[in-house]
């Protein structure tokens, strides 16, 4: 089990940590997750896709040592799918069963009153925990030792699903109308929310919420992102390429490349045992980094200026 | 403490960041858990707990930058030294320090006699700092006695700032509300700190015997116009962080209010975003419906607890389908000459609004009318707007024309469902109205909303065939500002969803 109030006392132990795991962050990644740990609240990640949100969590989970518990949301996601349902086929078997057995609890009685009271006796398990089936969030919340739950793409589900996840952010217990509250185990789960922007997340939700905004890293956090996740890949082609994809996200695109798509185009280039960016190779890659006809189609022109230019 | 960081939050409110009061006592505990050391790591944990977009964190950052700024003071002993060697500064200070007196003596009436008493102090002591600097060298000093003296040794910013926080919010400095006030701030805070014990203490050392105590002086002067400096930047900041903004709502209420034709052309940009604003806010409003219907897919928990009452038997079927509703509208927008003035800002609004709402098809006429729901796709508003106008727009109006190609082009796509929205001054130059077509639009769609720049009276007169298209619309608006057209539309939603 891994100490994670020693890891996460300051940070620059987690940023440590976090590099230890080769998940390279900046200190407003570090600050992010100190805080949530220590304030006890959600972390709404937000950023271009492809710059590390999920993986943000993902590596939480592992440097703390936790249960990753992670729902993915689309449209259409509601209750019955993130937190709870109820076990309809063993209800079901157990009004049977309750049916044989009434005889056996109404013995001897007399009467209506006297029968209804017996069975107000006889105790209703009915609607009780052993017939719930706990989806993600619940089974979040019951975690002993505490868990990382990731709730990804929160912007794809709907705005009624939004609401059902405020109660369980803010106070970390989820409200069942059968059974009651439950609450959080003494240790409440660290949660990470992405979004894509794809729509305006409610201002209710983001309240509750720290706000993280991942952007593009700069040249030199990518560059060590590139080392942490291809170490093999040489000096010299890694700035090249991260070069080259500076220069690319700064053209008008359908969509730029994301670190992800680096980290790609390196493997790719380490694959073919590249030594230095040239023309062709660019070219003949290009559909590792550019996801659009349209864009490779504007680009390629553009190639021989980029390529010399990075070289420099 | 607190109180700096409430006043940081209030001038982060005045830059348009919305902040909740839930979100104030997040950035408490941050704040506690954080503190006030290490600037760095303070930003970045408000910026995680007060802004909560990508834009206000940029205006979270620059504020941020504003109101925490405080050059070191040991950073600027050198350049407070330059500053003393070359003389020019004592002029301006004797002058300070007598008006400094006088506006004190304002606020505090029962202390006129003390203060008169500093004045006249005050000019003895500019006269001493005519004198040239002794050069006492490094060494010891005695300990300043003042209560700002001691605060100025003590080499601490943070608490500087905070004490000039203070004596700020004693007088009112967030009051400010022109650039001319700046002067007149600057000095009641420096009064408020204590200057004129410190003036004293300074006339006083620079008099006495011991060399420490000189020195002290000396220190202490070049601390004092160090401060003032950062007075006068503290007050600037104030300005740009409470007046400035405040002229900015003022003027985006005041845009909201005035007749779009009157708008002058460098408000462009403003209206742009008051209008995606509001957009937005409709569309937001009303954009989701679910709604369960008797087919699709069997709704197996429901059917199971709704039969227990059978047995078990699974008898009465539940069945679940989501249906998203979604508003459809079609919007005719005349661009016509006669509404050249409005047309720029009727496009606008379509153009927002077609970013907001999934389901909206545009139209632009003045004569033909073609499509533009592909071209707002693909371009920016301001090239949107000027190909729109540019391909459309400026000739004379055919109404008639317009709704023959509206029927040619997508009459079939009208269904029970559909909002029709004409945006036009019904001005026909007394052509063939063409009142049939506009009925057949009417039978077929939910809604048919004719929205009027002009003002109610003048429909009707002339060549305008208002009276004649009314009857074939369910609503007519009059709609000249945008109050006025955030009103109609937030109306349209309502009855579209």
């Amino acid at each position: 089990m891994a100490d994670i109030e020693k890891i996460a006392s300051s940070v620059d132990s987690l940023k440590l940590e976090f590099e230890g795991h080769r998940y390279i962050c900046s200190d407003q990644i570090a600050t992010a997750v100190y805080l949530a740990y220590h304030l006890r609240k959600p972390v709404l990640i937000e950023g271009p896709p492809g710059v590390g949100k999920t993986e943000l969590a993902k590596t939480a989970a592992e440097m703390f040592e936790l249960p990753l518990i992670r729902l993915q949301c689309y449209e259409g996601l509601d209750e019955s799918k993130a937190i709870y349902e109820w076990k309809y086929g063993k209800q079901l078997l157990y009004t049977q069963v309750l049916k044989e057995a009434l005889d056996e609890v109404l013995d001897g009685a007399k009467g209506f009153t006297q029968s209804v009271n017996r069975l107000h006796e006889f105790g209703d398990i009915f609607f009780s925990e052993e017939f719930l089936e706990p989806r993600p969030l619940l089974k979040a919340l019951k975690e002993e030792n505490g868990c990382v739950l990731l709730i990804d793409e929160v912007d794809k589900s709907d705005h009624e699903f939004e609401s059902l996840l405020l109660e369980i952010l803010s106070d970390f217990q989820v409200s069942i109308p059968e059974i009651g509250t439950i609450k959080a185990t003494h240790e409440p789960p660290i949660v990470f929310l992405t979004s894509n922007n794809t729509r305006e997340i409610s201002d209710a939700l983001k309240r509750r919420c720290l706000h993280l905004y991942i952007p593009f890293p700069d040249i030199d956090l990518e560059q060590r992102i590139i080392h942490a996740r291809v170490p093999e890949i040489p000096e010299e082609l890694r700035r090249q390429l991260v070069a080259f994809i500076h220069e690319l996200r700064d053209l008008d695109l359908k969509k730029v490349p994301a670190i992800s798509e680096t980290i790609d185009w390196a493997r790719t280039l380490l694959l073919l045992h590249a030594e230095t960016l040239d023309p062709q190779l660019v070219r003949d890659t290009l559909n590792v980094i550019l996801k659009f006809q349209e864009d490779i189609e504007n680009v390629d022109g553009e190639i021989p200026s980029i390529t010399a230019k990075i070289r420099k | 403490m607190d109180r700096t960081l409430t006043n940081f939050i209030r001038s982060l409110r005045n830059a348009e960041v919305r902040i909740s009061t839930a979100e104030t006592l997040d950035a408490f505990g941050a704040v506690e858990l954080v503190g006030y050391k290490d600037r760095e790591f303070l930003k970045n944990s408000l910026s995680l707990v007060l802004p909560k977009t990508e834009d206000e964190k940029a205006t979270f950052e620059n504020c941020f930058d504003q109101f925490f700024s405080f050059d070191d003071v040991s950073a600027d002993q050198s350049d407070g030294l330059d500053g003393s060697a070359e003389g020019d500064a004592e002029g301006e200070e004797g002058d300070g320090n007598g008006e400094g007196g006088s506006a004190g003596g304002e606020r505090q009436p029962g202390q006129t006699s003390g203060k008169k008493k500093s004045k006249s102090k005050a000019k003895s002591l500019s006269l001493l700092e005519e004198e040239e600097e002794e050069d006492l060298g490094q060494g010891e000093m005695t300990q300043p006695s003042s209560a700002l003296g001691q605060l100025l040794m003590a080499n601490s910013k943070v608490d500087l700032t905070m004490a000039m926080a203070a004596a700020g919010e004693a007088v009112d400095v967030r009051e400010i509300q022109i650039f001319t006030q700046k002067g007149l701030y600057s000095r009641r805070i420096m009064d408020q700190m204590g200057l004129t014990e410190l003036n004293y203490e300074i006339g006083d050392l620079r008099q006495a015997n011991s060399i420490p105590a000189r020195r002290l002086g000396q220190e202490l002067r070049r601390r004092r116009d160090w401060l003032r400096e950062q007075t006068r930047d503290y007050v600037e900041k104030q300005f740009i962080l409470n007046a400035d903004v405040s002229g900015k709502r003022l003027r985006e209420e005041l845009l909201r209010k005035v007749k779009l034709s009157n708008v002058e052309h460098r408000n462009f940009r403003m209206i742009q975003e008051i209008v995606y604003k509001m957009a937005k806010r409709l569309a937001t409003m009303h954009s989701r419906r679910k709604k369960v219907y008797k087919r699709g897919l069997l709704n197996v928990p429901r059917t199971l607890r709704h039969n227990m009452a059978y047995d078990g038997a699974i008898f009465d079927l539940h069945w679940k389908s989501v249906k998203i509703d979604r508003p459809k509208v079609f919007a005719i927008c005349d661009v016509s000459g006669s509404v050249a003035n409005y047309a720029r800002f009727m496009l606008m609004f379509l153009y927002s609004l077609e970013e907001v709402m999934p389901k909206v098809r545009s139209f632009a006429f003045s004569s033909d009318l073609a499509e533009v729901t592909e071209l707002f796709d693909r371009n920016k508003i301001e090239d949107a707007i000027a190909k729109v106008l540019r391909d459309y727009g400026g000739g004379s109006t055919d109404y008639g024309q317009a709704f023959i190609d509206f029927r040619k082009i997508c009459l079939d796509d009208v269904d029970n469902r559909t909002t029709i929205i004409i945006l036009g001054d019904a001005r026909n130059n007394y052509g063939e109205a063409h009142t049939e077509v506009l009925k057949e639009m009417y039978d077929r769609c939910k809604r048919l909303i004719w929205l009027n720049p002009e003002s109610r009276l003048s429909w009707s007169t002339g060549d305008s065939e208002m009276r004649r298209y009314q009857a074939y619309s369910h609503q007519v608006d009059e709609s000249n500002s945008l109050m006025h057209l955030e009103r109609v539309v937030g109306n349209l939603l309502k009855q579209v969803t």
